[in-house]
């Protein structure tokens, strides 16, 4: 499994790739900007973006989206379909993702969005701004608040421990760290 | 940012063993026979992205090295000399780093969370954007690190120095911090719920 952090500058969101070593496909996990460094990676690496995942639809994590399909024949796959002002393909829980030999899961956890969504891949979860490093995403409501916790705990906490957290900001996790320590749930 | 590219642990090959084996060796730390050995020629080895889950390397001279993105989840580095070391996007969750010198180590976007670093140097460290969360570090020393948006929530840091540390942005949620050193600290950090009794500011 090929893996690559990116940090853009867009309120320092980050980029993930994932890519198989076989088939030579790649995945792009949030894109708030079309960095150069990230053509780049692809072009090096030799391999073909085909797919993007948006955990969620600000602007922070798709402002990528048109640069990138205007050069790269890819799969859109988000909570909504149309995300970033680009039509892709609607995704839900438990819908499976395969990226070469790589078979992805989504999760949903709502509440920072309504359609947030998460992606387990192998070993990891993208979990966008539903989760960071001892926070959570910022909700509108108490109820959605509540809502959040509840689907992280489901969906992410039941995960195995050592699955690394890989967030839409800051610093990544592990599913250990973030069930024992996240001060949201301790 | 991780210049990781490849990303495969393969399983230890002793029979039921569900851990992942380590980088240069076939099986996991617990089933590895030849430790020394294998610790010898650890410096030979590209480490950048290595699986170094749960190895001992306590005391070592490891000062300089490069473990970008490696994992080390639950390594015991007890006072070993990690100064100067490159651990940019290091998992070093759960790990014993008692003692350990990380001054002027790089520790940006590195996993720290649920770690023991009682008595460690952090001293001109660079912990931009690093996780903290839960990390015990009772007397640590971080005086003049950069700890730009790193995240010890839940942190027990009780007795650390932050003597002229940069603490912009810094995520002290419900962190521990009786009788912590923030003279000269500069930024302005999240202190929400934290236990400030005794600070020195």
């Amino acid at each position: 499994m090929i893996f690559r952090h990116f940090l853009v500058d867009v309120n320092e969101s980050n980029t993930f790739l994932i890519g198989c070593e076989e088939t030579r496909e790649a995945m792009l996990v949030d894109l708030g900007e079309w960095d150069p460094a990230i053509p780049a990676f692809l072009e090096v690496q030799k391999l073909r973006l085909a797919a993007i995942f948006i955990t969620h639809d600000h602007y922070d994590h798709t402002d990528g989206l048109r640069a990138a399909l205007e050069h790269h024949e890819a799969e859109v796959y988000s909570g909504k379909g149309c995300v970033g002002g680009q039509q892709g393909t609607r995704v839900t829980q438990d819908d499976s993702i395969a990226i070469g030999a790589l078979r992805c899961r989504v999760a949903l956890t709502p509440g920072h969005t309504p359609e947030g969504i998460s992606l387990v891949a192998p070993g990891m979860v993208f979990t966008g701004d539903a989760l960071f490093a001892g926070s959570v995403g910022g909700t509108s409501s108490p109820d959605n608040a509540k809502r959040q916790l509840s689907y992280i705990r489901d969906q992410i906490f039941t995960l195995p421990g050592d699955y690394e957290i890989h967030p839409g900001h800051g610093p990544s996790s592990t599913v250990a760290v973030e069930r024992e320590k996240n001060p949201f749930f301790n | 940012m991780s210049n990781s590219t490849h990303y495969a642990p393969v399983h230890c090959k002793a029979t039921d063993c569900g851990a992942f084996a380590l980088t240069g060796a076939d099986t996991c730390w617990a089933h590895l026979a030849d430790r020394e050995g294998w610790c010898a020629k650890l410096g030979d080895l590209d480490l950048n992205a290595a699986w170094l889950a749960g190895i001992d390397l306590s005391g070592r001279n490891l000062s300089g090295w490069d473990l970008r993105s490696a994992r080390l989840s639950g390594a015991c580095l007890k006072d070993a000399d990690l100064a100067g070391a490159d651990l940019r996007d290091t998992f070093l969750d759960g790990a014993d780093l008692r003692g350990t010198n990380f001054t002027s180590a790089n520790l940006e976007f590195a996993i720290l969370g649920g770690a023991d670093a009682s008595g460690a140097r952090f001293i001109d460290a660079n912990l931009q954007r690093a996780n903290l969360v839960g990390l015990r570090a009772h007397n640590a020393d971080f005086t003049g690190a950069d700890l730009y948006y790193a995240r010890p929530g839940n942190a027990d840091l009780e007795g650390a120095h932050f003597h002229n540390a940069k603490i912009q942005r810094t995520i002290f949620r419900r962190a521990n911090l009786k009788d912590a050193d923030l003279t000269g600290a500069e930024g302005s950090a999240n202190f929400e719920n934290a236990n400030l009794e005794g600070v020195a500011r």
